[in-house]
């Protein structure tokens, strides 16, 4: 019996990579900064986007892209606000990846938008891992969640370029410890931005919709 | 759950490489993947999704070696490169949260090992 060992090197990212890459290239050609929203269910993705839909429509047009495992139910939230969406099914999967994503952006008349917003599924570990093409990911943390959460996946908070806290009109009533929490997202990342959002009462909404149309395309 | 999602372009890697091997080796023995610490994979879990998803391919039955690599980085303040342990990104000299990631973020296929036929000069001795 005789065994051979192969030496392959192959990066494992390899085809989803190239896929990103190709999005990329779509996307900087129509002036289109893409922004991928990951955070785990019930975080409020999706409301976020809806509280932050009548500041940024004066300002910029924009687009979504909806990950869910299941249902089309957020999709049909933002649809009612007039927000060109598309739904993604990733099928059970736990994350979208880069072929998918670029084959949904055939569906947006790109030339006539600024913006297109990723919702993944929720999920804070595995959409981390997958570049689809975005200008950068944002991490969307719910105090309900725990201070500890940046902690507990860093891998997420060390590739975000931005934080939004959200569902801060609960702080009254929770033991959350916002100035910890704050602490572990420097810890992992000292220079990212932390945004503190309100959809039910809309406080910081206008602050993170002016940076997403400021910041990303010229500094990210 | 990201293990499966892994598994899967691990296990597409390696039999597209085993297959163009020439000559067919009998069997595939062994795969082995480096994965930097930042994946956060749990190895027990990337073998029971291997075990799963390699059956009915020329994988069934082969053993799945995973090497970790430590996750190190680069103080932009002091200049200190050295091993971070996730989630602390501090830099062990001098303290600053300024570090830039080296090494942990790699995920690779590196080697097959694969069992060859007997040659045909050792058949009979």
């Amino acid at each position: 019996m005789s065994t051979r060992e192969i030496r392959v090197y192959k990066d494992l990212m390899g085809a989803n990579e190239k896929w990103a890459g190709a999005t990329r290239t779509l996307l900087s050609d129509q002036d289109v900064v893409m922004l991928n929203l990951i955070g785990s269910p019930g975080a409020g993705k999706t409301s976020l986007l809806e509280a932050m839909t009548p500041h940024l429509s004066k300002q910029a047009r924009f687009a979504v892209l909806e990950g869910d495992i299941e249902t089309t139910r957020d999709a049909e939230r933002l649809d009612r606000l007039g927000v060109p969406v598309s739904q993604l099914l990733s099928g059970g999967a736990c994350h979208l990846e880069a072929r998918l994503v670029n084959q949904a952006l055939t569906d947006f008349p790109l030339r006539d938008l600024d913006l297109v917003f990723v919702e993944n599924v929720g999920n804070m570990v595995c959409p981390a891992e997958f570049d689809i093409g975005e200008k950068a990911k944002i991490a969307v943390l719910s105090i309900t969640e725990g201070e500890d959460k940046p902690l507990k996946y860093p891998l997420l908070f060390r590739e975000a370029r931005a934080v939004v806290l959200t569902k801060t009109d609960l702080l009254p009533y929770l033991e959350f410890d916002l100035p910890a929490c704050r602490r572990n997202i420097a810890q992992i990342d000292a220079s990212l931005p932390v945004f503190e959002v309100s959809a039910m009462t809309g406080e910081g909404v206008p602050a993170f919709a002016d940076w997403v149309i400021n910041t990303p395309q010229t500094v990210l | 759950m990201h293990e499966f999602s892994i598994c899967r372009d691990i296990l597409a890697a390696a039999l597209e490489e085993y297959r163009a091997l020439d000559p067919a080796p009998k069997r595939l023995k062994a795969v082995r993947v480096v994965a930097g610490g930042m994946h956060q994979i749990i190895p027990e879990y990337l073998a029971t999704a291997y075990g799963i998803l390699s059956r009915d391919t020329p994988a069934a039955g082969s053993k799945l070696d995973l090497v970790i690599k430590p996750v190190t980085g680069r103080c932009r303040e002091c200049g200190w490169e050295g091993e971070i342990v996730p989630p602390f990104f501090q830099c062990a000299a001098c303290g600053a949260l300024a570090i830039d990631l080296m090494q942990g973020r790699e995920l690779y296929l590196d080697r097959l090992e694969v069992e060859d036929h007997e040659h045909e000069r050792d058949q009979g001795l």
